[in-house]
């Protein structure tokens, strides 16, 4: 029996976060893995996904980029280099996890760990000891029961990015982030990519104005919204579409990204409470057993990595800090990494209505913006939408699709947190040029007065 | 020949005093009485006075020090004398005698916590400061001190315990209407308080006391009496008001000297109970307990609302009087009501009360009867009732009755019947003027 201050489960955005900040305070801290260090974000997510869509990116860029005045003779997508760039990019991450790991005095043990008990965690055959338990351990995709789900040409994300050749065509089911940012990148590298949704409109947490434009830059992928896959055999993928017609397309490789469940496994002793198919907890973050915490995916309040991170540091914070935290969910930014970058943070339009709130929006075209006119011409699509508090001038909530929305959107978080008001962030300078500018823009559009 | 200066004795009960500030420095002239050092105990804030006269030669102590009573803290001679401090107890090295710093911004200044070299203190804190912390229930640790060296002085524990909280842009308008209650902390970035932080104040209501007297004194004890001596039973039902209606509308617009344009509706419905009754004797009586008293007139009682109370003057023999009459002696009594100044006479002896809570929309109510009466009606607003005309639905105005009756002396049928006609009669109005 080995004992710690704090057990941590699971080494993705929640659970490294965790440990490095209680480590960074002088906790003895173990943090067990049973993969590889850094979770779904950084080896099978975020991460890979980043560098192959940006590989993609130049690849359009070296085609497409003659009335800029550039001419690339013969530019061809290399799929196996690409992925070694990507591999090289996680294994530097990777190294670098296990280095703040060390830096911070982190035990880390691989291996697959079971709750023995509420204080008490196995791996292998050794058990360890903790006053308190992180449970961190992430979410899977969901397989839905659908005919031929299993056959080998079906993948999940996580298998999907290991691959070696591209194949022809590619049918995506699921038009959520993961499902797009794909499509994104196959069809741009030249893969026949078709993307069935059961639901009308793709991306559910998108405002509805953005949405459709988000399909409208992907203009080589072939979108079936309200379709139902029914079955997959080796060459075709049978659905119902919009119209209730049975149709099938030709599919050499199958994606399934229709969402995600949390990972219990090891969990079952602990018996703790569920909403739904994640582990229920309360704002502080605790589970049924005060001292059992569940950050990141499993919880299922908020699937991403930033989110786990942000939950780690309410956790830490509670346990070993100075200030008591609850963790919020107002303000957590979204980012969909598409050719055309889009990202949002609060309320949408119709999510407000939905709260009952008066709202009043604005949507600007990019085309406007300076540097997006230098960049992209004045054809690219790019929009910007505010949504404020009829009554408080809060800003509720921003919406982006163009280039750079994702590295925007950290700002629309800063003034929703700080519930700011149209005339406070009237007062805050942007840089010239800069596509940000069009958020400022916005809310003049919205309100010219001074 | 050097004189030492000591901390003082604070009564019985202080052990240490700290020292929060230096009046006097190294050179300086004083005297018996000067004003050394301000020093601080765990109730109070004391001025130290010099014990002897010459020039200072050192003080034993810095600022923020904890210094035991009756300890040397500072020494007084000759100008230029030298003077060796005696060695203080746990202290390995002689501590310097302090020079007051020209500059003193440096220590008074810092915002660090600094923990003091004091040999009896633990955290950088005043014993003030640590009692006013422990009444506050204060983190000390999460305090800057103010006072010398970063020493957390009484003054900083109280300055945060008032801290303002810290409101974002929408939750400092929201609180500029002064009904919400603003929390100390909130649940946003840095303990932010944001506009959802805010809770509504409970109004505060100013309650006033007034002695139960006059007609209050008198309305408490018979409604108390009628509802704990009686079987109180109430039927409700409607009656088609459409003739009402249009009776008033005539009388409004009839010729001026015909004197018929002020006539109510609740003028037409006494009307129609005082016609009504001399059919239904039983509902025309009073009751007491050994005996029934039945009364062949109606003497018909109407409540009105007024300052002083509910009062009920009484239309005597209405049964023989037109309705014009009723009326106009209805307006004469609920004036004089009004004005208090009814006779006695004007407020007794109904045999039946009708009240009307209709102008003030009510659909139905639960009349409680006028003791020793056994029937009281209870006249609600009109509203359209949705009717089955042959196949089709008509909305027709009706107009709202509940009727209270003593069960001691009523049965409920006679009263329904009652209740039956009296709907009727309203309903025909028109031919009741007849009559």
């Amino acid at each position: 029996m080995k004992e710690f201050d704090l057990i941590i489960i699971g080494s993705g955005p929640g659970g490294y976060i965790a440990a490095q900040r209680a480590g960074q305070l002088g906790k003895e801290v173990l943090l067990i893995e049973k993969g590889e260090l850094g979770g779904v974000c950084t080896n099978e997510g975020c991460i890979p996904t980043k560098s192959l869509l940006n590989s993609a990116k130049l690849y359009k860029n070296a085609l497409e980029s003659e009335s800029k005045g550039l001419s690339v003779k013969e530019a061809s997508y290399n799929l196996p280099q690409a992925m070694e760039a990507k591999n090289e990019t996680i294994n530097t991450l990777r190294s670098g996890i296990e280095f703040l790991m060390r830096s911070a005095k982190v035990t880390v043990v691989k291996g697959f760990a079971t709750c023995v008990d509420s204080h008490t965690v196995q791996v292998d055959e050794q058990l360890y000891k903790a006053p308190y338990i992180i449970l961190a351990t992430g979410s899977s995709p969901i397989l839905p029961p659908i005919e031929g789900i299993e056959l080998d040409h079906v993948l999940t994300s996580s298998e999907i990015l290991s691959l070696e050749t591209l194949p022809e065509t590619l049918t995506i089911i699921g038009g959520g982030v993961i499902g797009l940012e794909f499509a994104s990148y196959f069809s741009t590298v030249g893969v026949n990519v078709t993307l069935i949704e059961m639901e009308k409109e793709i991306a559910p947490m998108m405002d509805h104005e953005i949405a459709p434009l988000l399909r409208r830059t992907m203009k080589k992928v072939n979108f079936h919204l309200g379709s139902t896959v029914t079955k997959i055999d080796q060459k075709q993928v049978y659905f119902t579409n919009a119209k209730k017609e049975e149709s099938t397309i030709a599919s050499e490789m199958v994606l399934v990204s229709v969402g995600r469940k949390a990972n219990t496994a090891g969990l079952e002793q602990l018996s703790l409470t569920q909403d739904g198919a994640f582990i229920h907890v309360n704002e502080h973050l605790q589970t049924s057993i005060p001292h059992i915490y569940a950050i990141g995916d499993i919880n299922g309040k908020s699937l991403l990595a930033h989110s786990a991170s942000r939950m780690a540091d309410v956790v830490i914070s509670n346990l070993f800090g100075k200030v008591k935290q609850q963790m919020r969910y107002e303000a957590i930014p979204w980012a969909i990494y598409t050719l055309s970058e889009a990202s949002g943070c609060g309320l949408t339009e119709n999510q407000a209505l939905a709260l009952g709130r008066s709202v009043k929006t604005a949507s600007i075209q990019m085309r406007s913006n300076g540097r997006f006119l230098a960049e992209l011409g004045k054809r690219e699509v790019g929009l910007c939408k505010v949504v404020v508090d009829e009554h408080t001038g809060a800003l509720l909530g921003v919406h982006l699709i163009g280039p750079y929305s994702s590295e925007i959107i950290f700002g629309a978080a800063t003034m929703i947190e700080a519930e700011l008001r149209v005339e406070d962030i009237k007062e805050i300078v942007f840089p010239h040029p800069s596509v940000s500018e069009v958020i400022k823009d916005a809310l003049f559009a919205l309100d010219p007065h001074l | 020949m050097a004189t030492e200066v000591l901390m003082p004795k604070q009564g019985n009960t202080v052990e240490s005093c700290t020292i929060i500030e230096w009046k006097v420095a190294v050179g300086d002239m004083i005297s018996i009485g000067t004003i050394v050092c301000e020093a601080e105990t765990d109730k109070s804030t004391i001025e130290v006075e010099s014990t002897a006269e010459g020039s200072v030669l050192a003080l034993l102590y810095q600022e923020g020090d904890d210094v035991p009573v009756m300890t040397p803290i500072l020494a007084v001679g000759e100008k230029g004398e030298s003077y060796t401090p005696p060695k203080k107890e746990g202290e390995l090295e002689q501590p310097q005698a302090t020079e007051r710093q020209n500059d003193s911004s440096t220590d008074k200044n810092s915002n660090l916590v600094t923990h003091t070299q004091s040999p009896t203190a633990e955290v950088g804190a005043s014993p003030r400061a640590k009692v006013a912390a422990k009444q506050l229930d204060i983190n000390l640790s999460l305090l800057r001190g103010s006072g010398a060296k970063g020493l957390i002085v009484e003054k900083d524990v109280l300055a945060h315990s008032q801290s303002a909280p810290i409101l974002t842009p929408v939750a400092k308008e929201k609180a500029q209407s002064g009904n919400y209650t603003i929390p100390q902390t909130g649940s946003g970035m840095g303990q932010r308080v944001l506009s959802g932080d805010l809770t509504l104040k409970q109004e505060q209501k100013e309650s006033t006391t007034t002695s139960v007297t006059g007609i209050r004194k008198v309305i408490a004890q018979r409604m108390f009496e009628s509802l704990s001596t009686t079987a109180q039973f109430t039927l409700n039902s409607f009656a088609d008001a459409r003739m009402l209606l249009s009776l008033r509308k005539r009388f409004k617009e009839s010729d001026e000297h015909l004197n018929l344009r002020t006539i109510t509706i609740n003028d037409l419905i006494l009307y129609v109970v005082s016609r009504s009754l001399k059919d239904f004797p039983a509902l025309n009586a009073h009751y007491y307990g050994e005996t029934i008293e039945r009364f062949s007139s109606v003497h018909l009682g109407s409540a009105v609302d007024t300052p002083k109370g509910l009062l009920v003057p009484v239309i005597k023999s209405s049964e023989s009087k037109s309705l014009k009459q009723i009326s106009e002696e209805f307006k004469d009594l609920a004036n004089q009501a009004i004005e208090g100044k009814s006779l006695p006479d004007d407020l007794t002896g109904s045999t039946f009360t009708v009240t009307n809570l209709g102008s003030l929309g009510i659909e139905s109510f639960t009349p409680v009867l006028n003791i020793p009466e056994v029937a009281i009606l209870g006249v609600g607003a009109i509203a359209p009732k949705a009717v089955q005309v042959e196949n089709e639905i008509e909305f027709i105005p009706h107009i709202a009755l509940s009727l209270t009756i003593n069960h001691q002396a009523v049965d409920g049928a006679p009263a329904a019947r009652f209740l039956q006609h009296l709907s009727h009669m309203i309903a025909q109005v028109d031919l009741l003027l007849a009559i």
